[in-house]
């Protein structure tokens, strides 16, 4: 790695355009179980460089896996030659990017050396176990998976303005799953942990046992539960639900690129899109949280990452940037450009997303819940450039008059997302980051957090008509 | 052929011989390479903008190996010898801890058969220049702008060459060279305040000569639909008939069904069919669904499948009677049946069930005649996009129709605005299932549906 870092410095150095070089080593492990059985062991390495140009407002890239001396210079010259042919066509031309504070040295988050010293034959030999816990807690769990994933990643960013920085980073993932099956009808539990650090972090919040137990019961419970009648209604959103609805209804929507081409968000700096009780942010570290998915030090351009205020008190404060639309906004770049693969371009991404705590109790914001829902579990979602959004949850749990009542099946969320957190009526202190194993796709797959308070609002849910 | 692919192609396979080696060297009792060399030139634009050019290549290499009934698998995507022997180790090593499975087995795979289609490195396109594709990118920033009121958020050309290798240890050897032309357009209109909901389309051609039109076309129809959907409204909320259009057809209601055409679902008793099921009626006797890998200018064109096993046209559902379920050879040892061609994945992943492209079969019916069924409601929702889900379990879907329409009286009325669809999909695939229309649509090149009117499904109105 040393031979490859000198020569990318000297080809950056010497390249007579704005020229980004980006090293990435990605080792993946994967194992899974069903029902007693290894579905799958694997390793995985994906190295290579990719070199991407500015040209008269044009952007060139070109990557490649070998690594001699020859090959590099010859991927640097390819991307040139391209971005210097769709320079003819380009209307607005960014002669340059502004200059801001790059990153320079070392990055390295905690965990990796510990999640790299455990052996891929011990963390196969847990999930085993996990497995066997949650297919055998009940006579009616048909069948049970356990997966678990990790990804190290070792990444060099290296600029002709000044970037220089190696960052290294270790992610996992565990999820479980249980199907039970009663008189023809069936049910699934799920429950996920995923997080940046070692493997002792993906059980911070709760124990493996703890989360075998609940998928287990869950399924159980879920194969009673009737479907929810549709319609608008009082909703508690667990941290994970308020994850989602940061990450795809608002999140999505505040990306510069979106912004740009005509998102909801576009022209809303500075204009009140929800309740003064909500402050959402986007952050590379999570102040108050440690181990979020997405945790970042250094983006893919080289910009250090902060933590950003999408909104702040209920007014749209900011968007979400790469050095490029922070240059179009006359802005400073909030270091969300992030790449999959060496062979992908940077692009706008989320980080760790989230609605800040409030000063409320879950115990208080149900007891003080006339005639609504709690609404928990996460099951991945999307979003729109109106801001329509749509999300699955696991688990609805009825409320009257205060108190939890009967439990129906999951059900999906929709509505508009600055009127539904204009909605927001209570926010609570507790806090989790919580979208488990969860990926955002955006034409390349990035690994993301999200998660919040609990939140009371109102929103559509459902439903099955009469 | 060009010398350059010519070279990468001998180095393809000179590498995945060198990683069988290794790994039968590192004690694998048998051993399985999947490998591809892929290279690619691509213009994209942004934000109604063009926006990068870039030019790839690069290898993918995955290992399977068997150690007794262990299996291991490692992949790169390096042809370094040093780091093959690495994966290969690696791949053995996993092979080594891995508990037993008897299901799991590398296998020699019969030549494919010399009547199936074959791509071909169409050199017209494999030399298509920079400058070629420059005019293709204006012709699709041209068709998808010059309506102000369209906004494009991303669009690509990419000109692709492709090689596929599965070679095992048994004297497999399966070689698959393809060059394709691609194109997509994320984006949606906007008119005063008025904006829709985002769509995306991705075409793509093997012959040259028909990029132009096909482009024009694709965009043209994006285009319609999108702007159609700036008259918006309200709904209404109702339980009864909804028309699903071909791509609602495939995205809610066959994908989900053919979750239980899969052997490993089969195998692992998540498919709500077994084996006794097979020539027994199972959905409505209207339905006709089939895999068709052999069509030459379809996505999911294949002559073999991830494990080398030559691939053929299979019937799943013929008038809705069970016909067969799709085998790779894990699901087929498993279940004692043979791999009916239908392992999936790259070389960096394990194989895994998977259709082709499926295909259903046309009805009856035409679409005006089947609307006209519905003018009792006093409207009818049709469904194109679905941003949802749907439990392939309990067969239950719920999620936000994207881009519908609400026709009343047989007529367009206006594009409702955040409406919830729920149903199930095996009630909406068997009784409820009221209609199939005449005319079919194939959709991002691959899989093909008519429509249907689907009967009992809620409607949340926003």
């Amino acid at each position: 790695m040393k031979d490859t870092q000198d020569i990318l410095r000297k080809l950056v150095s010497s390249s007579p355009v704005f020229t980004e070089a980006r090293f990435h080593k990605r080792r993946t492990h994967s194992v899974s179980v069903q029902k007693g059985l290894v579905k799958q062991t694997k390793a995985s390495l994906t190295v290579g460089v990719g070199f991407r140009v500015l040209v008269d407002g044009a952007w060139g890239f070109s990557s490649t896996s070998d690594f001699s001396e020859y090959s590099l210079a010859k991927t640097l010259k390819s991307a040139i030659e391209c971005a210097t042919s769709l320079s003819q066509l380009k209307k607005s031309k960014l002669s340059s990017l502004p200059s801001t504070s790059l990153a320079r040295g070392e990055f390295i988050l905690d965990g990796y050396k510990e999640l790299e010293g455990m052996s891929l034959k011990d963390k196969l030999g847990i999930v085993l176990q996990a497995e066997e816990a949650t297919r055998k807690h009940s006579g009616t769990i048909q069948t049970a998976s356990c997966g678990y994933n990790e990804i190290f990643e070792d990444k060099h960013i290296i600029t002709s303005d000044g970037a220089d920085a190696l960052s290294l980073l270790a992610r996992s993932e565990i999820k479980f799953s249980a199907v039970a099956s009663h008189n023809g009808e069936m049910a699934e539990g799920y429950a996920s942990s995923g997080k940046t650090g070692a493997w002792s972090c993906l059980f911070q919040e709760k124990s493996i046992e703890s989360m075998t137990n609940q998928t287990a019961e869950l399924a159980v419970d879920l194969l009673r539960a009737p479907k929810m009648p549709g319609g608008v209604s009082t909703l508690i959103l667990s941290p994970a639900i308020v994850g989602l609805l940061s990450h795809e209804a608002i999140g999505h929507t505040v990306e510069a690129d979106f912004v740009l081409s005509g998102s909801v968000a576009k022209d809303k700096i500075g204009q009140k899109v929800a309740s003064p009780l909500v402050t959402l942010c986007d952050g590379g570290i999570v102040p108050h949280y440690a181990n979020g998915g997405g945790d970042l030090l250094v983006d893919d351009e080289g910009v250090p990452t902060q933590t950003t205020l999408i909104i702040k008190d209920g007014l749209l404060n900011s968007y979400l940037h790469n050095r490029e639309s922070a240059a179009i906004f006359g802005v400073a770049p909030t270091g969300n450009a992030r790449a999959w693969l060496y062979s992908d371009e940077p692009l706008i991404r989320m980080r760790n997303t989230y609605v800040a705590p409030g000063n409320d109790t879950l115990e208080n914001m149900i007891s003080t819940t006339e005639d609504g829902y709690l609404v928990e579990g996460a099951l991945g979602g999307q979003a729109d450039s109106t801001g329509e959004f749509m999300f699955g949850a696991q688990k609805v749990t009825r409320i009257e008059k205060g108190k939890k009542k009967n439990l129906f099946r999951g059900a999906t969320l929709s509505g508009q997302a600055f009127d539904v957190l204009s909605t927001v009526d209570a926010v609570s202190k507790e806090f989790h980051l919580d979208l488990g194993s969860g990926y955002c796709g955006k034409g390349q797959p990035a690994k993301v957090d999200a998660g919040g308070p609990y939140i009371r609002c109102k929103a559509k849910i459902g439903g099955v008509q009469e | 052929m060009s010398e350059s692919f010519k070279k990468e192609k001998r180095i393809l396979e000179e590498s995945a011989a060198k990683l069988l080696e290794f790994a039968k060297k590192a004690g694998a009792d048998s051993a399985e390479v999947a490998a591809s060399y892929g290279q690619s030139t691509k213009i994209s634009m942004e934000k109604q903008e063009y926006h990068m050019a870039s030019s790839d290549s690069g290898f993918q290499f995955g290992v399977r190996v068997m150690r007794g009934n262990k299996q291991g698998f490692a992949s790169c995507n390096t042809t370094d010898p040093a780091e093959l022997k690495e994966v290969a180790l690696r791949a053995v090593e996993i092979g080594g801890f891995s508990p037993d499975n008897p299901s799991y087995g590398i296998f020699a795979a019969p030549n494919v058969p010399s009547n199936a289609p074959k791509t071909t490195l169409n050199e017209s396109l494999m030399g298509l220049s920079l400058q070629t594709q420059k005019e293709f990118i204006k012709l699709l920033y041209k068709e998808s702008t010059q309506d102000k009121r369209m906004k494009v958020n991303e669009g690509s050309v990419d000109n692709s060459s492709h090689l596929f290798l599965v070679t095992n240890s048994f004297g497999t050897h399966q070689l698959e060279m393809d060059c394709a032309f691609s194109w997509s357009l994320m984006g949606m209109a906007k008119e005063e305040d008025v904006l829709t909901s985002f769509d995306y389309f991705s075409e793509f051609t093997r012959d040259k000569n028909l990029i132009g039109e096909k482009i024009i076309s694709s965009t043209q129809k994006f285009k319609n639909e999108l702007v159609r959907s700036l008259k918006q409204g309200h709904g209404q909320s109702y339980k009864g008939l909804v028309l699903f259009t071909p791509r609602a057809v495939l995205d809610i209601l066959i994908s989900t069904v053919a979750y239980h055409f899969s052997g490993r679902n089969l195998a692992e008793k998540t498919s709500r069919w077994n084996l006794n099921d097979l020539n027994q009626k199972v959905l409505n006797e209207a339905l006709t669904i089939q895999d068709l890998p052999w069509q030459i200018d379809r996505r999911g064109f294949a002559t073999f499948d991830r494990e080398g096993t030559p691939t053929r046209n299979l019937m799943a559902i013929e008038n809705g009677v069970l016909k067969n379920f799709f085998f790779d050879h894990y699901s087929a040892k498993s279940t004692q049946q043979v791999s009916t061609g239908h392992a999936v994945g790259a070389p960096s992943a394990l194989p895994s069930v998977s259709s082709h492209c499926l295909s259903v079969e046309k009805g009856k019916e035409a679409l005006k005649d089947i609307v006209a069924k519905t003018k009792h409601q006093p409207g009818l929702l049709i469904v194109h996009r679905y941003s949802g889900q749907a439990d392939p379990i309990t067969g239950d879907f719920s999620g936000v129709a994207k881009g519908a329409e609400w026709w009343v009286d047989g007529s367009f009325a206006f594009s409702p605005k955040e409406t919830l669809i729920s149903g199930n999909v095996y009630q909406a695939l068997g009784k409820d299932l009221k209609a199939i229309s005449i005319e079919t649509e194939v959709i991002d090149s691959g899989e093909e549906a008519p429509s249907f009117l689907i009967d009992e499904i809620s409607v949340t109105a926003g």
